[in-house]
């Protein structure tokens, strides 16, 4: 599970850091860090900052999922 | 305000349980002046454009004498105003320093923090369903979650939160624009001392003996009075807002069966479900305190200096310039930046803590609820036309899983 944010969106309203606190951080007032991986455990959390995002500048990807993105090879 | 203009229409009660029809006819002329000289913007880019201006101000002081001056205690109570009816410099000085405690940088697992409090009360009031064929959703669910989180934050003693109640709705009617009738002004004034005088009895408590919560922090590095409006704001806006959140979201579901049959197989459907809500129904309607700095021109219209300007966040929300079929409640809109929570310097203080108490809430109600419908609609609506949602929502339910 991967997520990137778009920094030249961004405007640092900081929802995703009170939301996903393991997954994003402040550094100063406004540069935002965040771990472009995330585990299983962070799902919800994530879902939740990157949906509640004024800006809409973060995407998640779950391509690497079996269960979520592509189906997975049958037979 | 006289009879027939648009604004005494919005307030009208008789439009409370469906104000869209007059907020479409409000975008129509996306900037409309009314007799009194109060502009009204309705449409999404201008009322984002103008939220994020400088020379939009929210310290209604800068109004000419005869305007209403929201927010701002009567001067011989010798009470400033809290840092929503502020302007920077003085309202980012206040908002980091309330931060600091609340959010990050500083504290940016402060509310993650209250994620399993709150699934606790969450996990208490659907208990009480149990053997009951009906519930108010208001008084039996949305209303005391957000007062318990609230006086978590704070730092209040849960013992004194019945008392929060009758202050927090006789402030919250004060902030709503009525013809004539100045009585909720003074019950309100009356509701901001009562609690003025209980809060900074608890400051000084905190001062001396700091316990957990956002105003033992806070009372080191803040003078009393602007801690207690402090306080007071967010008591208020913790209230009403989430109340009418949660309880918006539960009748919108209940009026879209479809959707509530997709949300009960997948509950990852609440996310995008929850911010959908905040667009098609916000808890706060319209934002009637912001004051022109100067002549500002928006889409063709000069709104003159000094003029009132209501920005009327319900009607941006249903712009169909930005949103596609706008009045269509559909959870899976893509790049849904809706305005449910304002935008630009004053974006809402307490919207995480809104967006984790509506986690907390809505997937669970639906989890372990099964709702046979709505007793009543449309239900009952408070009388406030900016806080708005209803005052009751009975709904018949059939049981409840463990």
């Amino acid at each position: 599970m991967r997520l990137v944010v778009d920094l030249n969106r961004c405007q640092g309203y900081a929802q995703c850091v009170f939301l996903a606190p393991d997954v994003f951080a402040l550094h100063g007032d406004e540069a935002l860090l965040f771990s472009p991986r995330f585990d299983e455990a962070q799902r919800d959390r994530v879902e939740e900052a990157a949906a509640a995002c004024p800006v809409q500048a973060i995407l998640v990807d779950y391509s690497d999922e079996p269960t979520r993105g592509a189906e997975p090879h049958v037979g | 305000m006289t009879p027939g203009t648009i604004t005494a229409q919005i307030t009208d009660y008789a439009n409370r349980a469906d104000p869209y029809p007059l907020y479409a006819e409000l975008r129509e002329q996306p900037v409309r002046r009314e007799d009194d000289g109060t502009y009204l913007v309705s449409t999404y880019y201008e009322v984002r454009n103008l939220a994020n201006d400088p020379r939009l101000s929210n310290d209604t002081r800068n109004r000419p004498p005869g305007y209403a001056r929201v927010g701002h205690p009567a001067e011989e109570t010798g009470l400033p105003p809290s840092f929503i009816f502020t302007d920077p410099p003085v309202h980012d000085r206040l908002r980091d320093t309330i931060n600091r405690p609340f959010g990050p940088p500083h504290s940016p697992r402060f509310l993650d923090g209250l994620r399993a409090d709150l699934a606790t009360v969450v996990t208490e009031l659907l208990d009480a369903f149990e053997g009951k064929d009906q519930v108010d959703i208001v008084e039996d669910f949305s209303y005391p979650l957000p007062v318990t989180a609230i006086c978590k934050v704070l730092g209040v003693p849960r013992e004194d939160e019945p008392r929060f109640h009758i202050w927090a709705d006789a402030l919250a009617s004060s902030l709503d624009p009525r013809p004539g009738g100045d009585d909720g002004q003074e019950k309100a004034q009356r509701a901001r001392q009562d609690m003025g005088a209980y809060l900074s009895d608890l400051i000084e408590t905190k001062r001396r003996h700091p316990g957990p919560g956002i105003l033992s922090a806070l009372a080191p590095d803040m003078t009393p009075a602007d801690l207690e409006a402090t306080a007071v704001l967010l008591l208020v806006a913790g209230h009403e807002t989430t109340v009418n959140a949660i309880t918006n979201t539960t009748l919108t579901l209940l009026r879209h069966p479809d959707v509530l049959e997709r949300f009960q197989k997948d509950p990852d459907l609440a996310v995008p479900l929850i911010e959908e809500v905040l667009r098609f129904e916000p808890p706060v309607q319209f934002v009637p305190w912001t004051t022109a700095l100067a002549d500002i021109d928006v889409a063709g219209t000069t709104i003159p200096k000094g003029s009132p300007v209501w920005l009327m966040l319900a009607a941006a929300n249903r712009d169909p310039k930005r949103f596609e079929d706008p009045d269509r409640f559909d959870p899976d809109r893509k790049d849904n930046e809706h305005l449910g929570f304002y935008t630009g310097i004053h974006y809402c203080f307490g919207a995480p803590l809104a967006r984790i108490e509506l986690h907390a809430a809505v997937p669970e109600l639906f989890r372990r609820v099964k709702f046979s419908g709505l007793l009543e609609d449309p239900p009952p609506y408070r009388t406030n036309a900016v806080l708005r949602g209803p005052r009751h929502l009975p709904v018949a339910i059939e049981g409840l899983t463990a």
